[in-house]
């Protein structure tokens, strides 16, 4: 649905956005994450069309996304700014009725009440914006990108100062998107969050420092060791599993073995242990959690390690 | 431009200064002083010293720029002269107490951090820029007009009889409705520009004052009997106007730099 080919943005001598190329296609959500000023919001900002790439392009729906088309194209965008940007003394409804009639949706006023009634806004329509919570805010921009039934949905930060319980709602409400057949490409500092919904992670850090399903993205830098459950004191076994495994170590019934390949290596560890008499309960790779994998590609204090 | 969303966005910038009428303040305040300045000139000085304009043979003289009027009297043209020429300053002052809202206009809303949702619709520059200059033309002018009937009705009961019936005549519409609007829509756009090249309303504002330096000039020459602008010059002033005005559009739109606006802008 929405695609970036050797996307690269300079602003002087600094380069902040540098040969990134990634997807999002229909029904997916895909989660950019980075450390503050690794790019993200630049490469949101280039594929809503308001930032112009150094190099590289932007395609939506195939259409190689320009200056002269822009206008056009951006009506199949929401884009959820990382600031909520509300009029302040306008009320909720009026915000959105003011969009609605710039995108030209035939029936404005039907389109702000369907918006209000799925966001749960009905009861603050008639509120000034400035008087709503950091959160309502929130959700009326959230509101407010949706408002025109886009096919490509550009989140920067969308669930950053909201509670527990509507930052849930909005998750859900994702997930419905994704459902309807959307594109959503959503910024997050929040690693659960990205791990939770995204079907695909970007990490960013000026380069596409990695790209792939949460998941395989952990596989993909375990630790290459085996945990291993047995009944009774597992220090017993180790004399049998260091024949082929001397940095093994126990903790309890739990063995931790480092391994080469675990699929390849795990049966015959098993078969060893068997054989040295061992009642295993529980045999399982370990796998980096995403935010040990974002430390390990990003580092902790945002250098790449 | 799509009409339907340069409307949409004036609808907004009307609907925000009916929430914050107090920004309509400067206009309201210069229109109600400027309202004040000919009457007390024509009507109060006179009645206070007890000696009539037409007393004065330099007055007299230079009245006659409005025509020879035999239906009134000596004074009465004085009054229709001074009246006629407080006219045009009466009409172009209220425009910087708009200078304001103009000025405030593109960089509030990127102090704000409104700018960047708008900008990420279909709306193009013209049309924000458009909007803009109508969201503070729109009231200012209203306020003139209304302003300006006050004027004419404290002519129809202070000036002498058949002032009132002198002073609706071509010019005074040329004013009203053609270089009034026409000189609002230059300036507006003037401080526009300089709105969307600034990161500070103050600074927006401090520039945009500046606009003031014409209608000072103007306002100066005409007490100096420099010129008499007649309805038709008057209308070639305010086509010039609105040539300049689509000429300023055009660098405003061309000098609108989205970019630097959401990037370095801080």
């Amino acid at each position: 649905m929405i695609a970036v080919e050797h996307l690269t943005r300079v602003f002087g001598s600094r380069l902040a956005v540098d040969d990134v190329s990634f997807g999002v296609g229909g029904g997916e959500i895909v989660a950019l994450l980075g450390p503050n000023g690794a790019g993200k919001t630049t490469t949101m900002r280039m594929m809503a069309g308001l930032v112009s790439p150094t190099g590289g392009t932007v395609r939506i729906a195939g259409t190689p996304l320009t200056r002269a088309n822009a206008g056009a194209l951006r009506a199949r965008i929401g884009f959820l700014t990382e600031a909520p940007g509300l009029w302040d003394r306008l009320t909720v409804r009026e915000n959105l009725r003011v969009f609605a009639r710039i995108y030209g949706l035939p029936d404005a006023e039907r389109a702000v009440d369907e918006t209000l009634d799925r966001f749960g806004l009905r009861d603050r329509a008639g509120g000034r914006a400035a008087e709503l919570s950091k959160g309502q805010r929130q959700k009326v921009a959230l509101a407010r990108a949706l408002l025109h039934g886009p096919d490509v949905l550009l989140l920067d930060e969308p669930t950053a100062g909201l509670d527990p319980e509507v930052a849930r709602g909005v998750r859900q409400l994702f997930l419905e998107l994704r459902a309807e057949g959307r594109a959503v490409l959503l910024a997050t500092h929040n690693l659960e969050e990205a791990e939770r919904i995204a079907d695909r992670v970007a990490l960013l850090r000026g380069r596409l420092v990695a790209l792939d399903r949460p998941l395989a993205l952990r596989e993909r830098l375990a630790a290459g060791r085996v945990t291993i459950l047995v009944r009774g004191d597992a220090t017993a076994l180790l004399p049998a599993v260091r024949r082929n495994a001397p940095d093994a170590v126990a903790e309890g019934s739990v063995l931790h073995v480092p391994v080469a390949d675990a699929g390849r290596d795990t049966p015959a560890l098993v078969a060893s242990l068997v054989a040295a008499g061992a009642a295993i309960l529980e045999v399982r790779p370990e796998v980096p959690a995403l935010e040990d994998v974002y430390l390990r590609l990003i580092g902790p204090d945002g250098g790449q390690a | 431009m799509n009409l339907h969303r340069l409307r949409a966005l004036v609808a907004k910038e009307l609907l925000d200064l009916r929430r914050n009428r107090a920004a309509l303040l400067p206009v309201a305040i210069s229109t109600l002083a400027f309202l004040a300045l000919p009457l007390f000139i024509a009507i109060g000085v006179p009645l206070a010293s007890g000696q009539p304009l037409g007393d004065d043979a330099d007055l007299a003289r230079v009245s006659l720029a409005v025509g020879v009027h035999p239906e009134l009297t000596v004074d009465g043209r004085v009054q229709l002269f001074l009246f006629e020429q407080f006219l045009l300053v009466f009409l172009l002052m209220p425009i910087t107490g708009a200078m304001a809202l103009a000025a405030h206009a593109v960089v509030g809303e990127k102090v704000a951090r409104t700018l960047e949702p708008l900008l990420a619709t279909p709306i193009t520059t013209a049309e924000i820029l458009a909007a803009k200059v109508l969201g503070a033309m729109l009231p200012t002018f209203g306020i003139t007009l209304a302003g300006l009937a006050l004027y004419l009705a404290l002519v129809a009961g202070a000036a002498d009889a058949g002032v009132l019936a002198a002073i609706l005549n071509l010019r005074t519409f040329a004013i009203a409705v053609l270089v009034g609007p026409a000189a609002a829509l230059v300036s507006l756009q003037g401080a526009i520009l300089v709105s969307s090249r600034v990161n500070d309303p103050r600074t927006a504002q401090q520039v945009g004052v500046l606009i003031i330096l014409p209608v000072a000039a103007l306002i100066v020459a005409q007490f100096m009997g420099a010129f008499w602008l007649t309805a038709a010059d008057l209308a070639l002033i305010a086509a010039a106007l609105v040539a300049l005005w689509v000429a300023l559009l055009l660098v405003s739109i061309a000098l609108f730099d989205r970019e630097a606006i959401l990037t370095r802008w801080r």
